[in-house]
């Protein structure tokens, strides 16, 4: 059996039939073919998979494709534009060291991004926070708060 | 003519016999001496993108989710494997039934013993009949999607027939124990004994004689990303194609091409991107056979990624380590005797890492004795991890020195200065950098150790993150035991530290090979890997300090057994210090002949002329040329330079040494240990990038963290089963965990352990951040707490024995 869903990824309008044992995650890995969305344990642990659906940042390991319809998704790949400028998120990553190996970072940025759509002036405890279901075992979380925080400051002041 | 001598060739090329150490292991190898290296970039050496923080050249391809890792390749008609795995510790397979499996829709093909080569993974042979562990593998089934392929692997019928099984080490070395191994329960090298000196005289030399038992637990690397392989056939299946998630593309070549009868040339390993090792991705897996066994039977490509429950108990792990361990002194603190007994739990395969080899290279001490012993045992193969063997042993060792501190009532930072070593002890030579005083020394200023002034303003200025600890709240501080009361409730404040060594001076063989592209930018290429530490980005800039080009204008190309020269696996911490030499020496090479050229278009001598910023100027910079503008000129002339790793020098010992110091609160209440702040002062030589050794240094300390306080695999020893296989049950460090770190490398280099005056980074600053912690909570409960992690259930153990 297979459900016809209709969803908005990244700013367009999509339309796939999925089985409905199929996650949020095998839709846009498989299915769309959009691998910058990472697996790490399709368990619900990790974050690895963090999207971003009717702006609430979730686990799309768990997330059954089929309530996926009528949604608005943001990944990953919709976040930098065209001219390969990258979003004000994805450059404090890159500036402040938030990344090493990077499999976490699709899902940390994606949390980063729904995060500071609620929270423009964090703490850094408040990061710290938001972060807990994004696991990294590479860096020391430090330089993963401070690009969030570089990205917050970036956006009151730009000059930042 | 002895072995040491070199020989010449062809003139160019002269190969030396050589010792190259790797974790503390020495192997002898045959190596390429260079015809000259690079004069050695010294304390004065005037460098411009050498040493600056440049963010990650790859940074932008990660936060964009376009860097492809192995569970991102995609082949046409590619299939998806699964691995089929045992559920119970010992047995013999008396029937693997896959016709279900095989009927189950999009199933295409299903493998046993029967169906393949006998390939040896640490010992075991693939999909043996005789199971050995829980999660062993024992047949695999691929399929048109990864969810048929897991939902046929789950259908798969295995009968084993059940046997006795033994968990843990005294259950493996008691009289009538279930064999693990034919040869017995007991590694051929136990035991394994290192002595220097004589103990028993040390012994009775000594004033205090303190006594420790300390245990360290089995603990797993959790990578974020699990491991995987893509393979593919070309031709009529005599050409192979990986794409893997390894430490060693080399290595897994080598060990495939062994395991399938092919010649080595035949198969070609590619690793792009990885999410991480830590010394579990050093090898070919059951994963690597799987789908490439699996794509030469449908004649189709397959990826093979294990999922996070097979990650977790078949990938290797930390072994537990049980230590006994005697440290005898005079009153004034000077070692005499060091006996150190170890007990490792290794699974059913892995490498002897001695947790005791530490014991003779920390500390200066005339009288070292250490006997190892390593057991198997039914649960999965051991393997390294993050500086294996010294991260145990450095607890033993570092919670002994502190209760000798307290013994001999002296301050434990004083304790361990005055038994800095000074010198390579083991094999009587200096280090080629001593730098352990200076690192114990910065740290307890920056930390403001009792005694140790902080320079005015240094705490607060430097140290990061500055809201780890509640404002305004006293941070009081005492050494030797004493408790703090702070805050409400019973929360005890304490402080503590622990030293490190660890060989990482790198070595041969390694090359690179860097050409000049005809507008002007370089691609270095080698075949090495970089597992998410940085080696692309510090790579990049040694060649452009080496080329005078600018950062921007140089590419970097690893991982390729095809495309690029050989280097080793990246592991040991060796790799900027083995594969940066021989990429500086490349650039050189590609400088000097660039620079021919453009003195044949300016119409001087090359000697006048220099490079920096992809511009030759002459001398007295009247006259110039863009790299581009000489490319340019020369067409399809192609400028190449080629640059390999010479031997180390013999008459030093290369170590990397460092420092941490903790401040932990414990809660006498709940037994809940909160770490508050780290400082660490390593010395890794010359740092290339400031940035990235930030990173390193801070990864490495919160997996310190992690073994200090949560992670512990646990298996159930009357059913053998892993107890915890995911990650909500075995707990990694999440970013509440993460203290006020203020890491540090010593600004300085290391001219005598290689040309470009670096050492590795990567594994030293785990060592000392658990025995830090643990003499931190011991400081500020009174209570020993020598067994690792501190849960709260052991920490109220150990407050409540010792105060009963
Ligand atoms: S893959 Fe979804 S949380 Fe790990
Ligand atoms: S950067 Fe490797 S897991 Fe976060």
């Amino acid at each position: 059996m297979r459900i016809p869903v209709r969803f908005e990824l990244n700013g367009h309008a999509v339309e796939v039939e999925v089985a409905p044992d199929r996650t949020l995650l095998d839709l846009l890995r498989d299915t769309m073919g959009e691998t910058g969305t990472k697996e790490g344990c399709r368990e619900g642990e990790c974050g690895a998979c963090t999207v971003v659906v009717d702006g609430r940042a979730v686990n799309s390991c768990l997330f059954p494709a089929p309530e996926i319809d009528g949604t608005r998704v943001l990944t990953i790949e919709g976040l930098s534009c065209d001219h390969g400028r990258l979003s004000r998120v994805q450059q404090a990553f890159l500036d402040a060291s938030g990344t090493q190996c990077g499999f976490c970072t699709p899902g940390m940025v994606m949390t980063a991004v729904a995060f500071l759509a609620e929270n423009p002036a964090p703490m850094d405890t408040e990061i710290r926070e938001a972060l807990t279901g994004n696991l990294c075992r590479c860096t020391g979380y430090v330089q993963i708060v401070e690009a969030i925080q570089l990205a917050a400051r970036r956006s009151r002041d730009p000059q930042a | 003519m002895t072995a040491e001598a070199p020989r010449e060739s062809d003139g160019h090329r002269r190969f030396v016999t050589t010792v190259v150490e790797v974790e503390g292991r020495e192997e002898t190898k045959v190596v390429e001496l260079p015809v000259s290296e690079p004069e050695p970039w010294g304390e004065d050496a005037r460098l411009t993108v050498v040493g600056r923080p440049i963010p990650r050249v790859d940074a932008a391809e990660k936060v964009t989710g376009r860097a492809r890792y192995t569970a991102d390749i995609v082949r046409p008609r590619m299939l998806h494997a699964a691995i089929v795995r045992a559920t119970i510790p010992a047995g013999t397979i008396s029937e693997i039934d896959v016709t279900g499996a095989m009927a189950a829709p999009g199933v295409v093909d299903a493998i046993t013993l029967e169906d393949i080569p006998r390939i040896r993974i640490d010992g075991n042979t693939l999909f043996d009949r005789t199971v050995k562990y829980v999660g062993q593998p024992v047949a695999a089934v691929c399929a048109e999607t990864w969810q048929a392929a897991l939902a046929a692997a789950e259908i798969v019928r295995v009968t084993i027939e059940r046997a006795a099984h033994v968990a843990t080490f005294a259950d493996a070395i008691a009289a009538d124990a279930p064999l693990v191994r034919r040869s017995g329960n007991v590694s051929r090298s136990s035991p394994s004994i290192m002595e220097r000196g004589n103990v028993e005289r040390g012994l009775s030399e000594a004033d205090v004689i303190v006594r420790g038992a300390y245990r360290t637990p089995p603990a797993l690397h959790t990578a974020m990303e699990p491991h995987g392989a893509v393979a593919e056939w070309e031709g009529v299946g005599d050409r192979l194609t990986l794409w893997e998630s390894t430490q060693g593309v080399f290595r897994v070549r080598d060990e495939v091409a062994t395991g399938l009868g092919l010649s080595r040339s035949r198969v070609r390993v590619i690793k792009e991107h990885m999410g991480g090792g830590f010394g579990a991705k050093n090898s070919a897996g059951a994963h690597t056979f799987i789908a490439a066994i699996l794509a030469r039977r449908t004649g189709r490509a397959v990826r093979c990624v294990v999922d996070r429950y097979g990650e977790q108990v078949d990938t290797g792990h930390r072994p537990e380590s049980r230590i006994h361990l005697t440290l005898g002194a005079r009153r004034d603190g000077t070692l005499t005797a060091i006996v150190a007994d170890s007990q490792v739990t290794m699974g059913v395969g892995g490498w002897e890492a001695s947790p005791t080899a530490i014991m003779h290279e920390l500390y200066g001490c005339e009288n070292v004795k250490t006997t190892d012993v390593y057991a198997w045992v039914h649960s999965q193969a051991m393997d390294s991890f993050r500086a294996p063997g010294h991260v145990e042993g450095a607890f033993a060792l570092e919670r002994g020195m502190d209760t000798l501190a307290r013994a001999l009532s002296i301050d434990p930072l004083r304790l361990r200065l005055s038994n800095v070593p000074g010198r390579d002890q083991e094999k009587g030579r200096p280090y080629s950098s001593d730098r352990l005083r200076e690192c114990l020394v910065e740290g307890a200023r920056r930390f403001g150790w009792p005694g140790w002034e902080a320079p005015a303003g240094l705490q607060d200025s430097e140290m990061r993150a500055g809201d780890a600890v509640g404002d305004g709240m006293v941070r009081e501080v005492v050494a030797g035991g004493g408790i703090v009361e702070a805050g409400g409730g019973r929360r005890l404040r304490g402080i503590g530290m622990a030293a490190q060594v660890w060989g990482a001076g790198g070595g041969p063989p390694a090359y690179a090979t860097i050409k000049l592209n005809s507008d002007g930018t370089a691609d270095v290429l080698s075949g090495t890997q970089d597992l998410g530490t940085g080696t692309r980005t510090v790579l990049a800039q040694i060649a452009a300090e080496s080329l005078g080009s600018r950062f921007e204008d140089v590419r970097v190309v690893l991982g390729d057994t095809e495309r690029t020269p050989y280097a080793g696996n990246s592991w040991g911490s060796m790799t900027i210090a083995s594969v940066g030499p021989a990429v500086r020496m490349a650039g050189e090479e590609v400088r000097r002949r660039l620079c021919e050229a453009a003195a044949e278009m300016l119409e001087c001598r090359p000697g006048d002329l220099s490079a920096r910023g992809s511009v030759i100027s002459t001398r007295d910079g009247t006259r110039h040329l863009t790299f581009a503008d000489v490319t340019g000129k020369l067409g399809n002339v192609m400028i190449m330079g080629h640059g390999s790793r010479g031997p180390n020098r013999r008459d030093v010992g290369l170590v990397t040494a460092g420092a941490q110091f903790a401040e932990v609160e414990v809660d006498a209440e709940t037994g809940q240990v909160r770490v508050i702040r780290i400082v660490a002062v390593h010395d890794a030589g010359r740092i290339i990038n400031p940035l990235l050794a930030q990173s390193q240094l801070e990864g490495g300390i919160i997996q310190g963290l992690g073994l200090a306080l949560f992670e512990e695999r646990i298996i159930d020893r009357a059913t053998g089963v892993p107890l915890n296989p995911g990650m909500h049950d075995y707990k990694v460090p999440t970013s509440k965990d993460v203290p006020m770190i203020d890491a540090t490398c010593l600004p300085v280099t290391d001219p005598q352990a290689n040309h470009i005056g670096a050492r590795g980074l990567a594994e030293p600053p785990i060592i000392p951040t658990a025995p830090a912690i643990a003499n931190a909570v011991a400081n500020a409960t009174g209570a020993a707490v020598d067994e690792l992690p501190l849960t709260p259930r052991r920490v109220l153990h150990a407050i409540r024995s010792t105060y009963a």
